[in-house]
């Protein structure tokens, strides 16, 4: 009882949250078994290693971007920091490797003190100067992995980094990549769940709807905001440390702006704000365009006989990439037309987004007019 | 003579050319409700964000219980019990009722962000009582905050009700000195009086109150003691009648003319 009274924000719906999470975490451990059952080709699972890996990063840009209301456009070179941390120090390039854990904790600690770095200057400023600064942030750190060739080789990157040991355990597979990955999503989404729950997420919660009452209120909004951030850049260290095992070559167009772009992209289109809506927005982003390809590669041929719109078939073969902003344009489009609050939104926000509905809005009033009346009893 | 809380000794802040508030001085007293008066302009604002460390006066000094306050930040000012509700109301519109009054509590509550990570027994031992205690201050309004309400928006909540949650997110600070910037602003009669009367329940309660109000009935009803502004200045000081009365603030706000009809 006291368990329940104390979690005043849960961010589920009505159903109990174990349920959900109980569905999920079961689909996302049958996943990869399809395809060693041979019910499902290796680029699926690949697809879906990949997927968790914006999972981490979208989990981990929803606290500054959903929760603290902080729009940072640089989070990818937290992701680099990380990423390139694991290159320089397990792979031939100076011949070493270090061991696993070592390499996760330096790799999280470098993108921490990089992102509170950043975060001294930057967080002074508000909304849109915001932005922009951190999009430079973003670009300095990809430049300088470009031209700092000593170290990270430039943009030749590093190729042959070695697998992880984890406790005698070399993880060298996409299947065992994924286990590795979604361990490390359970844990970042469990703490993240417990402080997003707590006096500390409120606070930042506090500083998205007004950082002059928040201040009033107690909440120092530059320790606040800069913890945010500082946690934030960890878990981004942690997918890029992981990512670059995984990848077993890095160079320096994996961090270009975009990338940073598509994790905003996720976050919104799930939620802002909402963890299971971060985790849906990464899985729903990263794979439709994947699926559309197919669909029109190879599914749709398949069924229709080969010339199935021969132009467009060819066209997707060739050049993907191009259609796949085109296709990220069309969702976030179409969700800012018809669904602006988030495919799986924090509930509380769901009513003001769609609140400009007039016959929603007088529904509202007139119910809390009859309420304050003594008319009805307020449903809930 | 009950001990003096609040000292505000000569404050000047200018903005620019303006002297918002010019060489103000006044006291406040333990449990009383003292209200600052004053047309569109006066400086009552003002007051209160130097007070709230929203801004530093440009000269004089702040005493909060004998002890400079000025040019400390908000959240320190907080600290020395001193809450605050705003004009524009500044809720917290996409949290819950319960979540806003906790926020209130952010500065007295200490788990830190590991705690939280582990929600370590400490940390749900002070999440468990600052709930009881939101509850707790919430019921101060009674029949206004309904258990079943708890955990709607905040702005889902009528205009009066919204600004009752501020003055419960000010509460829920364990201030000493609560400054209510126009508590029933935009208020039918009925809600105003209802207020008036909540305000009055927490002097009785313990806490001393500074307020900005226009509504006469509401000063003559609730005030121990009034001050008026006018310019930035203090024109008149003292029991509410006769401050109603004074020449200067008939003046004020009726200029040279009025006030020679009305008398």
């Amino acid at each position: 009882m006291a368990e329940m009274t104390a979690r005043v924000s849960g961010f589920f719906g009505r159903m109990p949250r174990w349920v959900y999470v109980v569905i999920a975490l079961a689909l996302a451990i049958a996943f990869p078994l399809l395809e060693q059952f041979g019910l499902m080709q290796t680029l699926w699972l690949r697809l879906g290693t990949r997927v968790l890996v914006y999972v981490l990063l979208a989990v981990g840009l929803n606290l500054v971007l959903g929760e603290t209301g902080l729009l940072h456009l640089g989070y990818v070179a937290f992701f680099a920091v990380g990423a390139y941390t694991t290159a320089i120090l397990s792979s031939p390039r100076f011949g070493i490797q270090w061991n696993f854990w070592v390499i996760v904790a330096l790799a999280m600690g470098l993108s921490m003190l990089f992102g509170f770095l950043i975060a001294v200057p930057t967080l002074r400023l508000r909304g849109d100067y915001l932005a922009i600064v951190t999009l430079a942030f973003g670009e300095i750190t990809r430049m300088t992995l470009n031209n700092w060739e000593t170290l990270t080789n430039g943009p030749g990157g590093i190729p042959g980094i070695y697998p992880p040991n984890i406790f005698g355990w070399t993880v060298d597979s996409p299947l065992e990549f994924f286990y590795v990955l979604l361990v490390a999503v359970v844990i970042v989404i469990y703490l993240l769940g417990n402080v997003k729950d707590s006096r500390i997420g409120r606070a930042w919660n506090a500083l998205r709807e007004d950082e002059i009452a928040a201040h009033h209120s107690g909440v120092r909004p530059m320790r606040a905001k800069m913890l945010a951030v500082v946690m934030s850049s960890g878990i981004a260290g942690l997918a890029g440390a992981i990512f670059a095992y995984y990848q077993q070559f890095i160079n320096p167009t994996y961090f270009l702006f975009m990338q940073s772009t598509i994790v905003v992209c996720m976050v919104v289109l799930g939620g802002m704000g909402s963890i299971p809506g971060a985790v849906l927005g990464a899985v729903v982003l990263d794979a439709t365009p994947e699926v559309i390809r197919q669909a029109f590669t190879t599914w749709l041929p398949g069924a229709f006989g080969r010339d199935f719109l021969p132009g467009v078939q060819s066209a997707l073969q060739t050049d993907f990439d191009r259609y796949r902003m085109a296709i990220f344009g069309l969702v976030i489009v179409l969700m800012v037309i018809f669904r602006p609050e988030g495919l799986l939104p924090n509930k509380l926000w769901k009513r003001e987004v769609h609140e400009e509905d007039p016959r929603e809005l007088e529904k509202t009033h007139q119910h809390l007019f009859d309420f304050e009346e003594g008319k009805q009893d307020l449903e809930v | 003579m009950p001990d003096v809380i609040l000292e505000v000794r000569s404050a000047t802040k200018s903005f620019g050319g303006l002297k918002a508030v010019n060489n103000l001085s006044f006291d406040i007293y333990e449990g009383e409700i003292l209200s600052l008066l004053g047309p569109n302009g006066s400086g009552k604002t003002t007051t209160f964000n130097i007070i709230t460390g929203l801004y530093e006066p440009d000269s004089g000094d702040i005493l909060m219980q004998g002890e400079s306050i000025a040019g400390l930040d908000p959240g320190q000012i907080y600290a020395r019990g001193i809450s605050r509700t705003f004009q524009m109301l500044r809720l917290f519109s996409n949290m819950s009722v319960l979540e806003n009054v906790l926020v209130g509590m952010h500065g007295r509550t200490k788990a830190n962000v590991l705690d939280c990570m582990f929600r370590t027994p400490k940390m749900r031992r002070e999440e468990v009582q600052s709930v009881e205690r939101a509850r707790e201050i919430l019921a101060m309004f009674p029949g206004r905050f309904p258990l079943a309400r708890h955990m709607q928006p905040a702005a889902s909540l009528s205009y009066a009700n919204r600004r009752r949650l501020e003055i419960a997110r000010a509460l829920a600070g364990e201030p000493k000195l609560l400054l209510l910037d126009e508590p029933v602003a935009g208020m039918n009669p009925a809600e105003s009086l209802e207020v008036m009367q909540q305000i009055k329940d927490l002097r009785d309660r313990g806490y001393t109150i500074l307020m900005i109000e226009h509504d006469m009935k509401v000063i003559m009803g609730a005030s121990d003691r009034v001050i008026a502004m006018d310019h930035g200045v203090k024109i008149a000081e003292g029991a509410p009648l006769d401050v109603a009365n004074d020449p200067a603030v008939v003046e004020a706000y009726l200029g040279r003319r009025g006030a020679d009809a009305a008398s």
